[in-house]
């Protein structure tokens, strides 16, 4: 992890969260508000995270819970992807998902990615959201292009062309495993 | 004088005399080992004229001096001789990996130079210091496994086996010489042939000295440790995971939890493979699921490589239905052991009774590459199965083959997707049976036998680089001018993957252009994929690196499909590899102390002598015209999916430009100090390396640039 300031010691009192907090990030998971007050129904949880001052704790603010995990074992791109998997709302997860590949790397997406893990979405659920997605404005920069072999792929066009889109997208569904 | 990193012999066996002698190899130190040395033994000693197949050719099995000493991925043995798929006999390097060059080692040798041609088929015993020719007629006409137990028969199970196949002892040109299970050295299986040589067979006591203190080198390889990735140097996982600030679908780095070697006993999870976790290195390279799908999961026993290697990219399987085809269940290899021949049955598999398409595709695949393993055939870097392809789709088949043969192909199971029909093929192919076989005489070959035009170098989808019958290997889709200039300058595909582990690093374009800033000079020697710019000095330089990194680590010899390690999996390093470790064991292993830019130098050393040789056999210094010209599709503007065409320079493209190219290879040569009008070596550049002498022997051919 990076050098970060050293946290100040932590509470008798706030020690519990954060040990359940930094034990669930280790295990891949985010820790939701509401499970730890369900644990520790007498603890203030919110202001005791809040006011503890431990440095890799991290918040992240959902819609209708609040998410903690630890950068101690936790990336932020992790629990990112964790987080969109907990909203529970498949248009939402692919569309950023996907924004983020176009943005960052760039590279369009392959649908395949959210049938796999951590997504691991049904089938449905991805041709359900695909669909949903196709009828909102606020969507549509998630474009659609397919490989030769037929295998569908996503891409934003606020940061891929259409023409670089479907070039990634043969390439890195044929062409990578043609030229090992 | 005690050699340190070297065992300071070379073993010479002249097959027609008999004799066996010895050299020394610190006389050849400036070409550093293994390739470069090759080199300069091909510039000594095999002149112009000779051809593969000659008894005056030589081939060299050579280690480096990082062989055998423990540093990672340093395992390979580089093999150097005339091609025989090569329209010019180019002189070109093949490479195998395995035991074989540490077993070597072991047992007191640098390499192997051998001569000359028995009269009768022979195979070479080496126990330490000991060395006999042994009769092989007995051996004469098996495949590679079956040769490879008669040998350790002998020799006893520690022996190292590098063999031909029948495709090897029939002069066929794509052939291989193999060692270990799946360790395959592509093209030169016919100069063994040709010397009647069957098979080496090694058994090493000994061990390899290095000069350092043994603690400054624990901590030389434990950093290095830190910095590796998963095989071809990716550094990102294929999975998001939680230590992963990135990912991508197409990363060898699949390890991760839920995915398992599914056929050892218990099943082996790879887990999470953080890169902290120096222990679970080798589990990051699921390679059998990344080469065959998902299917493969479930027959992956373990992950298989070369010595001295943790990151083990060599898949090995236990596939049960392979005993429906009389074959035994077990099966390794890793890439193109793979792609080629399921190439060879270009349009697919169909799924077989009872099992699903993904099954198929692994026990199909594998019966093709047992074939192909065991007879010795090579694809050419995957070109094999497009030839075909392109062959019968034109008709050509039917145009050059009698009609009674060409009645004779089981055409039905290639075209069912029956892998059935690998048994003819490969029977067909290996043992020169009719004028079908002529399809593994190389590209080139073809091309002139079949009159195949330019229809043929010029179809995109044939993916020929050169006239020289050379495919795409890494090149124009990776790095735009950068890997399409250094597949220019090869005398066969460029197997060159030092641009690979960085580009293919799976990291985000912007931290991949710092990088290369830092490395190159500019953040323009990179571009975003398939959005690319116009020449530039600093590509240039990336360009020149990547030919000189490559053939220094086949001389070293570390494992380019590795090395150089320019980036690394640690956030905390921002990612950062470092490109002075080469330099760093060098001067550890042997006690010479060398900065990495000074061996950078000595590999140019032994690129340019590589270029020399080159002009040589050609017989002309106008290498830019005559050599590193690409086919036309290379420049042909591509279409979009809309049918319009793309202009080059536009998002989407990766067509190169033809004056572009040109710039480039001028600033290539620029960068090696070569004749900026001709790209052939100068007097000057070459008297800078310490090579006056060829200087002066090519000056006297009239083959020296004014
Ligand atoms: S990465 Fe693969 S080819 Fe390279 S040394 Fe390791 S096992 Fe061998």
């Amino acid at each position: 992890m990076e050098n970060q300031e050293p946290s100040p010691e932590i509470t008798p009192k706030a020690l519990p969260l954060v040990e359940a907090i930094r034990a669930a990030s280790k295990g891949g998971a985010l820790v939701t508000q509401r499970t730890l007050e369900k644990e520790f129904p007498d603890l203030n949880v919110h202001a005791l995270i809040t006011e503890s001052g431990v440095k890799d704790l991290k918040k992240m603010e959902g819609s209708s819970d609040v998410y903690y995990f630890s950068d101690l074992s936790m990336t932020e791109a992790y629990a990112v992807f964790m987080y969109r998997i907990n909203e529970k709302d498949p248009v939402r997860l692919i569309a950023e998902t996907v924004r983020d590949d176009s943005r960052i790397y760039p590279r369009p997406t392959p649908v395949a990615t959210f049938r796999e893990p951590p997504f691991s979405l049904s089938a449905r659920d991805v041709e359900e959201a695909l669909g949903r997605m196709t009828l909102r404005p606020d969507l549509e920069d998630i474009k659609r292009s397919s490989a030769s072999n037929g295998a569908l792929y996503l891409y934003s066009s606020q940061f891929l062309s259409e023409a670089q889109g479907d070039a990634l997208t043969e390439w890195f569904e044929v062409g990578v495993r043609e030229n090992p | 004088m005690q050699a340190f990193g070297y065992t300071g012999k070379i073993l010479r066996v002249d097959l027609g005399t008999g004799k066996i002698t010895t050299n020394d190899t610190l006389k050849y130190k400036d070409f550093i080992g293994g390739e470069g040395i090759a080199m300069k033994i091909m510039w000594d000693e095999v002149g112009p004229g000779i051809k593969p197949y000659d008894p005056a050719n030589k081939i060299i099995f050579g280690t480096g001096p990082l062989c055998g000493t423990g540093a990672p991925c340093s395992g390979r043995t580089n093999i150097t001789s005339l091609l025989p798929s090569s329209p010019f006999y180019g002189v070109a390097s093949s490479h195998m990996g395995g035991y074989f060059a540490t077993e070597l080692k072991y047992a007191g040798w640098d390499m192997i130079v051998v001569e000359g041609k028995a009269a009768s088929p022979v195979w070479l015993r080496i126990e330490d210091g000991k060395v006999k020719i042994e009769d092989a007629r007995w051996m004469w006409g098996k495949g590679i496994f079956d040769t490879q137990a008669m040998v350790t028969s002998f020799m006893g199970s520690q022996a190292q086996v590098a063999a031909i196949g029948q495709a090897g002892e029939n002069l066929v040109n794509l052939s291989v010489i193999r060692t270990g299970s799946s360790h395959s050295a592509g093209g030169h299986g016919g100069v063994m042939g040709s010397k009647n040589l069957k098979a080496i067979g090694v058994i090493g006591t000994g061990s390899v000295k290095i000069a350092a203190d043994p603690k400054a080198w624990m901590e030389l390889d434990k950093y290095m440790m830190s910095l590796i990735g998963a095989n071809n140097q990716m550094v990102v996982p294929s999975h998001p995971q939680p230590w992963a600030e990135f990912n991508n679908p197409t990363s060898r780095w699949t390890g991760r939890k839920g995915l398992y070697w599914g056929a050892a006993n218990p099943p082996v999870e790879t887990g999470e493979c953080n890169p902290h976790d120096m222990q679970s290195v080798g589990y990051r390279t699921q390679k059998a699921v990344f080469d065959l799908g998902p299917g493969a999961e479930k027959y992956t026993v373990r992950m298989g490589g070369c010595s001295h290697c943790p990151i083990r990219c060599h898949a090995q399987l236990k596939v049960p239905e392979l005993e429906r085809y009389g074959m035994d269940p077990y099966v390794a290899n890793t890439c193109v052991g793979w792609s080629g021949p399921r190439g060879v049955m270009f349009k697919g598999y169909k799924p077989l009774a009872g099992k699903t398409a993904e099954e198929t595709r692994v026990i199909a695949n594998a019966v093709g590459t047992k074939l192909a393993d065991d007879y010795g055939v090579w694809c050419n870097y995957a070109q094999l199965g497009r030839d075909i392809a392109y062959c019968y789709n034109k008709g050509v088949f039917k145009r050059v083959l009698s009609a009674e043969e060409y009645a004779s192909i089981p055409w039905d199971m290639l075209l069912n997707g029956d892998p059935a029909f690998y048994f003819d093929f490969y029977d067909r192919v290996s043992n020169k049976k009719g004028e079908f076989s002529h399809i593994a005489d190389g590209s080139y070959w073809i091309a002139q036998r079949w009159n195949l035009g330019d229809d043929y170098w010029n179809d995109k989808d044939n993916k020929l680089w050169t006239r020289g019958g050379y495919p795409v290997h890494h090149s124009n889709e990776s790095g735009a001018q950068v890997g399409a200039l250094i597949s220019c300058f090869s005398n066969r595909d460029a197997q060159n993957h030092s641009h690979m582990n960085y580009i293919g690093s799976k990291l985000p374009l912007a931290l991949q252009k710092e990088i290369a800033g830092e490395i190159f000079g500019s953040p323009d020697a990179y571009d975003a994929p398939s959005n690319y710019t116009p020449m530039n000095e600093y590509k240039a330089r990336f360009v020149k690196w990547s030919l000189d990194r490559s053939l220094l680590h086949n001389s070293l010899t570390l494992c380019n499909w590795m090395w150089p390690m320019a980036v690394s999996p640690l956030k905390e390093r921002k990612y950062r590899g470092d490109t002075s470790l080469e330099a760093k064991f060098y001067s550890l292993a042997t006690g010479i102390k060398m900065s990495e830019a000074e061996l950078d130098d000595a590999a140019a050393r032994c690129f340019t002598l590589f270029r020399a040789i080159t002009v040589r056999q050609m017989g002309t210094f106008d290498m830019r015209k005559e050599h590193d010209q690409t086919t036309k599709w290379v420049t042909a503007q591509e279409k979009a999916k809309d049918g319009s065409y793309m202009k080059q320079f536009t998002p989407g493209t990766i067509a190169m430009e033809e004056q572009d190219m040109q710039l480039g290879l001028t600033m290539v040569y620029k960068q090696f100090g070569w004749d900026e009008k001709t790209g052939a070596p100068t007097k000057a550049g070459l008297e800078k390396h310490g090579m006056a002498d060829v200087a002066k022997d090519l000056a006297s051919r009239g083959l020296l640039p004014a």
